[in-house]
């Protein structure tokens, strides 16, 4: 009985203390649930927020920037690529307190980037500084092998750098980008956002070293979308050869600025196109001058002089007022608004002019009387109308092209309204190239529509944009002005441009020759420069040129704006036409031409 | 067949009460513990062996750059190669010399 007591006695006591270890238990878990419950639920953003402070990485994946691409005859080549280079630095505390030997890293700085051992040991020696830099633009191996000495203190960063392979290529239409990534002057900066791409975003919980947790459900991961790549219309043999001629004829001249385009008259297409002086794209930065960025084709709006009288010929024919072979009486001055428009002496003073002389001599008198024809005898607000809408709504003058380059000039055309300043007398300037502006590129695709059956192609200098996802688009030649005169005048005006070609090189501009399987026309522009304060200077000069080659139909035109050439005589004749010839001869010695058929 | 019927005369059956094992509150709780654990550590076996997969897409990932990177440089590579200046230096390009006509062929 006793035996059974105790052994109750002895269970119950069991029981008791696995109740008091449960209970401790249960106490346990609920210290452990409430703390839980405090941080998980009570301070979950504040314990969140942390835990993502240490875990979660986020970075914007750079989008490569897309490349750009000319024409090699038939063929495509690259002319700006992306490479990844490397920044060589040294922080010289680090080196000091790892006890690296600067003497060795300097050595094998200059054993391995080139250079010059002292420039290496000033550098990895430098005081007051944690960044010295000992190297740009390193390529990967030299960066590989000097960073596999695995000096202490010694680093590395990565930087992408745009590269051009044609060295200063077209370097004023490419323009470049700023250590910012942004596209500046050229192609670069008025196709900055297509050419930049889209950036990728990752977001995502990483480990301690760094990779991301795939297991979470969170992690964000948007592949970056590459740039476009663009396609240039420029051929580089054109462009190439047309800058060694602007180089050349710019120490002839003794110019202050030379600019120049070939544009494809049936198209619109942009061959060459380059200003001189220029810069190097890939060291943009030791450019001198800003102005050496621009591209003087699009951005130098200037008073284009004679090279006008094309135009203004064509209008008049194209009304109907004058034909190509019309003469006419040339007093070889005119009274207008008070003030005397007079041609240059060896003109030959008052005589029976015809068109054709009109543009040979360069008759300013002969341009005004055009103008006059258009009014029916006189400078009136007929004749300013007319003549200012063939300007503005036919040959586009005074509108920006909207070619894919930055900076692009608008040009500027006076309004034909009575301003009581003249007007008349500003008109009679337009006639003969004064008092407006126009750039080579406005001129270029004016002069292309009055050659080519009296059509205006946009001009453009990209042919073709590719997407990242492989997909292409052709810009196709894009018509802004179906019949800027009609077919019937358009065919006149090779001719009495050819006139021109032919009257010079029987003056003995013996540069002038060209084979007869070819057809060259052409017109000088002497142009005067204006004052800031008004008028003009007496003894500066802006020298032009407008002209085309081709065989049996014009098939380039070429303009030329020589700033301020030094040379002696007319600007135009000895600064602009020097310029044309030496392109035209390139052209057709090139074997870019299609001869004449017969 | 009933219980009744075992309960008669000279039946020697002791019980015929069908006994519920239950378990207790503590086992409960431990099994429950225990099912806890398992479940738990099933969870990590598979979120690590997931997150191992972290690796190779990373290690994928550098591959897919260096390469990218490669591709570039021979880009670069080729093209300066192929550039005009460096044609024109040339050996075959200095030896070349030029030609002008200096007859004319009459048909």
């Amino acid at each position: 009985m006793a035996f059974n007591q105790n052994k109750a006695n002895a269970g119950a006591g069991a029981v008791k203390r696995v109740q008091v270890w449960f209970g401790l238990l249960v106490l346990i878990v609920g210290i452990f649930g409430v703390r839980l419950f405090y941080v998980q639920v009570i301070r979950y953003d504040h314990f969140k927020q942390a835990a993502l402070h240490n875990q979660l990485k986020q970075k914007q994946i750079p989008a490569s920037r897309g490349i750009i691409e000319a024409y090699d005859g038939n063929s495509v080549v690259p002319i700006v690529l992306n490479q990844t280079l490397y920044t060589i630095f040294a922080d010289p505390v680090d080196m000091k307190t790892y006890h690296t030997d600067p003497q060795k890293v300097a050595a094998a700085a200059a054993s391995v980037l080139g250079g010059k051992y002292s420039d290496y040991e000033q550098a990895v020696t430098a005081q007051h500084t944690r960044y010295s830099i000992l190297a740009k633009k390193v390529s990967k191996a030299q960066r590989d092998k000097l960073m596999g000495y695995k000096f202490a203190g010694l680093y590395s960063e990565a930087q992408d750098y745009r590269i051009y392979p044609q060295g200063d290529l077209a370097a004023q239409t490419l323009g470049f980008v700023n250590a910012n990534g942004q596209g500046e002057y050229g192609v670069e900066q008025a196709m900055n956002k297509q050419l930049a791409g889209q950036p990728g975003e990752l977001k995502a919980i990483t480990d301690l070293n760094g990779v991301p947790l795939a297991a979470s459900s969170g992690n964000v991961q948007r592949p970056p979308v590459a740039g476009d790549t663009v396609t240039l219309t420029l051929d580089i043999g054109m462009q190439a050869q047309m800058q060694k001629i602007l180089k050349d004829e710019y120490k002839k001249t003794e110019s202050q600025g030379l600019s120049a385009v070939i544009l494809d008259a049936n198209s619109g297409q942009i061959k060459a196109m380059a200003s001189y002086p220029s810069y190097n794209p890939a060291n943009y930065g030791n450019t001198g001058n800003p102005k050496y960025f621009e591209n003087g084709a699009v951005t130098d709006a200037i008073e284009p002089g004679s090279t006008m009288k094309l135009l203004t010929t064509a209008a008049a024919i194209d009304q109907g007022v004058i034909g190509p072979n019309t003469t006419f009486y040339d007093p070889a001055h005119w009274i207008v608004d008070g003030f005397n428009i007079t041609d240059i002496e060896e003109d030959g003073g008052a005589r029976v002019q015809s068109i054709k002389s009109l543009l040979n001599l360069s008759l300013n008198t002969g341009a005004t009387w055009e103008l006059m024809q258009m009014g029916g005898g006189k400078i009136d607000a007929k004749a300013r109308d007319a003549w200012h809408d063939y300007m503005v709504n036919h040959f586009l003058l005074g509108h920006p092209t909207n070619i894919a380059q930055g900076y692009e000039s608008a040009g500027y055309v006076p309004g034909p309204e009575q301003n009581g300043a003249g007007i008349n007398l500003t008109y009679a300037n337009t006639s003969f190239g004064q008092g407006v502006l126009v750039t080579p590129l406005q001129m270029a695709a004016a002069d292309a529509s009055i050659l080519n059956g009296g059509t205006y192609y946009q001009p453009h200098v990209v042919a073709k944009i590719t997407h990242a996802d492989g997909s292409s688009q052709t810009i196709k030649p894009k018509v802004l002005v179906q019949h800027t005169v009609s077919a019937k005048t358009s065919s006149d005006m090779p001719g009495l441009m050819e006139y021109v070609v032919q009257g010079h090189l029987d003056s003995g501009y013996e540069y002038l020759r060209f084979s007869s399987k070819y057809s060259v026309g052409g017109k000088t522009g002497t142009a005067q420069i204006a004052k800031p304060g008004g008028g003009y200077y007496a003894d500066k000069f802006n020298g032009t040129y407008a002209g085309f080659v081709g065989g049996d139909h014009p098939q380039y035109v070429i303009v030329v704006y020589n700033i301020q050439p030094g040379v002696g005589g007319y600007a135009g004749s000895n600064g602009g036409q020097p310029v044309f010839a030496d392109l035209a001869h390139m052209l057709i010695d090139g074997g870019y031409v299609m001869p004449k058929s017969q | 067949m009933n219980r009744s019927r075992f309960a008669g005369r000279n039946q020697n059956a002791v019980s015929f009460r069908v006994t519920e094992r239950r378990l207790g509150p503590i086992s409960n709780t431990i099994v429950l513990i225990v099912l806890a654990c398992l479940l738990g550590l099933l969870y990590l076996t598979q979120v690590t062996k997931t997150n191992a997969y972290g690796y190779q897409i990373n290690s994928l990932q550098q591959q897919a750059n260096t390469l990218q990177q490669q591709h570039s440089d021979l880009e670069v590579a080729s093209a300066r190669l192929q550039s005009m200046s460096r044609t024109q230096a040339s050996t075959v390009a200095k030896n070349m010399v030029a030609v002008s006509p200096n007859a004319t062929v009459q048909q």
